[in-house]
């Protein structure tokens, strides 16, 4: 009958409400004219007949407003009764409701999640003045191959001077500080030193003050410094108190002048930009990303020569220059630097969006992360699908009597469509509660420098996304059943009575062909979980060259104030030496403490880097890359268990008087002593000669995933650093040590703040952290997929086992042993299981590619990885089909020959 | 009907059935189911156009009768209703209750006299 004028009427009302409303028109004004004719035949001339017209039919207007009252309220009345209809049913049968909704909510919940994270991490733009005109300059070593490295503060005025495609160029460089609190521990702050440009090439706007005046970044400027306050030190310090401004705060022990606030964002990215360094500055070992107090950077050319690289530095470009413009006009001026200065021998310059030094190595690990989800939701509306199939399986007898009493298919269909559209709309309300679980969990989870996740919130079109996906689903599984309905007629159903034996080879294909896929997905998953993992352990394993467990690490610094360093009378800074030196003696005479050391930087601080020569081969080393320089006491090597591979280590008597000595690494020793023991031989750095006396094993200072590279190892004695890192070995719980460290600290100087105190074995699992994330996330939602498509899996075999209960009475009546009846549901389970295998195979080829670039040691083909993988889903699907195979058995062959 | 407006369910019940029975007369526009209804009942009743555009919407949604445009006798376009099958049972069970309510109806009067 009418369903399709009826599905005209109400698409027409919704989408052409125009054109309906001609229709009536048309149809009100024949009416009209033929009343009008009427009264004309009747003997009133024709402009009175029309009045009669129009009089006689109460208007229009009125007749108009009627219908469209009619269609509107109708419109409005039978979708409200749909749904409660539709809400009905579905209370009627909680387990399935709370199925389909819980399923839904999970993948939209973790999908809408990460794609908040991604979409607020990498996409939104940074928070700076025209933020795509930003650029990172750095300077390329063509000898090292490296082009990520600092610039000389020569360089720097030179490329500021002669650049035309930069409108801009600061500097900026990583600092700590300490703050003194009035009647508290004193703190360690990361700050960031900047050129006097910084600020309003970010265009960044203080909350309160102003910017730091001109005068503050001229070397040698009198006075007492100024300093900008980050907002959230601020707020944490200072109680958000505007009148901070103005006020003095001891950095180091020197009163500072507050010159005014920065907001939260301003340092969003900045410090990333330090760690993309090849040679990471101060900031080696630092995960945080803020940003607690700004400085003035004086780029003094004097104090700093050419070939020295401390300072990062960011550009503008003009208006009008091209990226590509900017790059080939300062090569042009490096070479020119290059013919000027011989320090600049084999230097480039290398230019790069902001944005993409900040963000582009996290985009390869979010996005998979992010696909991972995705999936988890795919396979989720898989699940949903199969259950609303199943539902409309089950109900065919019900869906039979209502066409037999006179149902019309589109009453089916709405009704369907209610509950399908409900079903998502509680999925995707818990969805929401789910994913801001999930950004919370996320947040806990991800790494520390994982820049701008605080500020990410849940991103409205990710879960529209979401939203849309898992409807689109319901619907389009709701709509199977009816039209099953419709087709089958009636009759056939009825008297089918046993819940339909011929179940419809159309809806069982359709639910295998979604098993499949949710077994193939799974796999995928599972593959690339696999191969993270294998990555991680293979991480994990690998020997960072020290012995990181049993020891404690807290660190220093010395403020000039108390502890003077003249650089006319280095090495003898005998306040430092003495401080450190007495520090070390107590520790090492707490109980439990079986070793005690001090160093310049913690076996994984980068440190920094030096060029240096073989004294004799000083041609030779014009074209060797800088060395790592660690400057360690005595106690270093024992305490964290590097080896002496030759000659001696050092010891106590390697003072500050006495003749300099050096130990390198293995790396050192094969790179630049090739053939010749490095032991009796002189290097020549910092303008002195150190007399190598060992060799050492190596540590992996860059991290564990890259090589260790060359090192020289000089006495604190010889060559004093206000930086000192504290290592304490102990045989018991090195975290036990914190607080008599602590207090060993104190009784020296009770100013001085000791922070970065952990076990060591903390600061290796948390270099791992980014690779920990992306593994964790992935297995999860491996996990889920797996069980997803474990679940979608049993459900099809447990239903169909339900429906043929009656042929499996028979067969076992007619002698089939109960081995035979699990042997043929299993069967089938596998079938459908290799099915998914073989496509997930495919996929996963497919996604290992770009899972391989995160795994560490292992190719994208790892077949360890891949058996797990393939086993693991193997596993599952078997233990999904045996439970639906055992309850095959258990049919009663009379039972079921009596129900037939 | 006429000209009260709004009409209570009992009268709206009324125009939907006078509409069907018409209707199963044959194909007719809305002119002439009030024509139709005007002469039938000896002009006694003259139905508005805002009652009769609404109830043949409502009669359609519930598809009891199905329109479409065609040709009227002196060839103009017009929206023509015809009943459906679903309309010829409504029909029906529509007359038959009719006819109850007022035997009913007519058997309280003729007691109470």
């Amino acid at each position: 009958m009418s369903a399709r004028s009826e599905l005209r009427v109400r698409l027409g009302a919704l989408f052409s409400r125009r054109r309906l409303d001609r229709d009536l028109d048309a149809e009100l004004a024949f009416h009209v004219e033929m009343e009008t004719a009427r009264a004309v035949a009747h003997g009133f001339d024709p402009a009175e007949a029309r009045r009669r017209a129009l009089v006689a039919f109460g208007g229009v207007t009125q007749a108009r407003e009627g219908v469209r009252e009619e269609r509107g309220a109708a419109a409005v009345e039978d979708l409200a009764r749909d749904l409660r209809i539709a809400l009905r049913g579905l209370v009627r049968s909680p387990a399935f409701s709370a199925a389909v909704v819980l399923t839904l909510a999970l993948g939209i919940g973790a999908t809408t999640a990460v794609a908040s994270a991604v979409v607020g991490v990498l996409l939104r733009p940074l928070p700076f003045l025209d933020p795509e005109e930003l650029v990172v300059v750095w300077e390329t070593d063509r000898a090292s191959g490296t082009v990520h490295e600092p610039a000389s503060v020569p360089d720097y005025l030179d490329f500021r001077e002669r650049s035309r495609t930069l409108a801009g160029l600061a500097a900026f460089e990583g600092r700590q500080v300490g703050l003194a609190a009035p009647g508290g521990e004193p703190a360690r702050l990361d700050a960031l030193a900047v050129s006097a440009e910084m600020l309003a090439l970010l265009g960044v706007e203080p909350l309160v003050g102003g910017d730091l005046p001109a005068a503050a970044h001229l070397p040698g400027a009198g006075g007492p410094p100024a300093v900008l306050l980050g907002e959230a030190l601020w707020r944490e310090r200072f109680a958000a108190d505007p009148r901070i401004v103005g006020r003095s705060v001891a950095i180091d022990d020197v009163p500072a002048v507050v010159a005014g606030v920065l907001p939260r964002q301003a340092d969003e990215g900045l410090r990333r930009v330090l760690a993309a360094a090849d040679y990471g500055g101060a900031f080696g070992g630092q995960r945080r990303q803020r940003v607690d107090l700004w400085l003035p950077l004086r780029p003094d050319p004097v104090a700093s020569p050419r070939d020295t690289h401390p300072i990062f530095l960011l550009g503008r470009l003009a208006a009008g220059a091209s990226l590509d413009a900017a790059r080939q006009e300062l090569a042009a001026v490096a070479a020119d630097l290059e013919a000027e200065h011989p320090e600049n021998a084999a230097r480039g310059t290398h230019v790069e969006p902001l944005r993409e030094v900040v963000l582009a190595p996290l985009a390869r690990p979010l996005f998979v992360v992010l696909a991972a989800a995705a999936l988890v939701l795919v396979t989720a509306c898989g699940n949903a699908a199969h259950l609303l199939l199943g539902r409309g399986v089950a109900r065919r007898r019900e869906t039979a009597v209502r066409v037999a009493l006179g149902a019309a298919g589109r009453d089916l269909l709405r009704h369907h469509l209610a509950e399908a559209a409900l079903l998502a709309l509680g999925g995707c309300a818990l969805g929401v509660g789910l994913a801001a679980g999930g950004l919370g969990a996320l947040r806990a989870l991800a790494p520390a420098d994982l820049p701008r996740l605080d500020s990410v919130a849940l991103d409205p079109r990710a879960l529209l996304l979401a939203a849309a996906l898992a409807l689109a689903a319901c619907l389009a599984f709701a709509l199977p059943p009816t039209a099953q309905a419709r087709r089958r007629a009636a009759p056939a159903a009825l008297l089918g009575a046993r819940a339909g034996a011929p179940s419809g080879p159309g809806g069982h294909a359709l639910r295998s062909g979604l098993v499949v896929a949710q077994v193939a997905l799974a796999l995928l998953l599972t593959v690339a979980a696999a191969l993270l993992a294998r990555g991680f352990w293979t991480l994990a394993a690998v020997d960072p060259g020290f012995r990181a467990e049993g020891v404690l690490k807290a660190e220093l610094i010395l403020p000039a104030s108390r502890y003077p360093g003249d650089f006319a009378r280095w090495p003898a800074w005998d306040e430092i030496h003495g401080v450190r030196r007495r520090v070390v003696e107590r520790i090492e005479r707490l109980p439990g403490v079986e070793a005690a050391a001090a160093a310049a930087y913690h076996p994984l601080d980068r440190g920094f880097v030096n060029s240096f020569a073989v004294v004799g081969r000083e041609a030779e080393a014009a074209g060797w890359p800088e060395i790592r320089v660690r400057q360690v006491d005595a106690g270093y090597f024992a305490a964290l268990g590097l080896p002496r591979l030759e000659g001696r280590l050092f010891a106590a008597g390697d003072g500050t008087g006495r003749e300099r000595v050096a130990v390198v690494n293995r790396q050192a020793a094969r790179r630049f002593f090739a053939g010749r023991s490095p032991v009796g031989q002189r290097v020549r750095m910092w303008g002195q000669e150190w007399r190598v006396v060992g060799v050492s094993g190596d540590e992996r200072v860059h991290g564990l995933a890259e090589a260790p590279p060359p090192a020289l190892y000089v006495p604190l004695a010889q060559a004093p650093a206000r930086s000192v890192v504290l290592l304490a070995r102990t045989a018991g719980d090195p975290l036990a040590l914190a607080p008599a460290v602590r207090a060993a600290v104190r009784a020296e100087d009770p100013a001085l703040a000791v922070f970065g105190v952990e076990p060591l074995a903390a600061t290796v699992a948390a270099s791992l952290a980014e690779q920990r994330f992306v593994l964790l996330l992935v297995l999860a939602f491996a996990a889920a997929t797996l069980a997803l498509a474990a679940v979608g899996l049993y459900g099809l075999l447990a239903h169909r086992v339900a429906l043929e209960r009656h042929e499996l009475g028979v067969r076992q009546a007619l002698g089939a042993t109960p081995r035979q009846v699990v042997a043929l549901v299993l069967s089938r389970g596998a079938r459908l299981a290799a099915f998914g295998l073989a496509a997930g195979l495919l996929l996963a080829v497919a996604g290992s590619r770009l899972v391989g670039a995160l795994v560490f040691g292992v190719g994208p083909g790892d077949p360890t990885a891949w058996a797990l993988a393939a086993g693991a889903v193997l596993a599952v699907s078997l233990a999904a089909t045996l439970l639906p195979a055992r309850r095959a058995t258990a049919v009663e062959p009379t039972i079921a020959l009596r129900a037939g | 009907m006429g000209a009260e407006g709004k009409t209570g369910d009992v009268l709206q019940g009324t125009l939907d059935l006078l509409i069907l029975k018409t209707l199963s007369l044959g194909p007719q526009h809305g002119w002439g189911i009030s024509q139709h209804l005007l002469q039938v009942s000896r002009e006694a009743l003259q139905v508005n156009q805002g009652s009769l555009y609404p109830a043949l919407q409502r009669l359609e949604r519930q598809g009891w009768v199905e329109a479409e445009w065609g040709l009227s006798e002196n060839r103009r376009r017009a929206r023509f209703y015809r009943l459906t099958r679903a309309g010829e049972r409504q029909l029906a069970a529509e007359t038959d209750s009719w006819r109850r309510f007022t035997g009913a109806v007519e058997r309280v009067l003729a007691g109470a006299r």
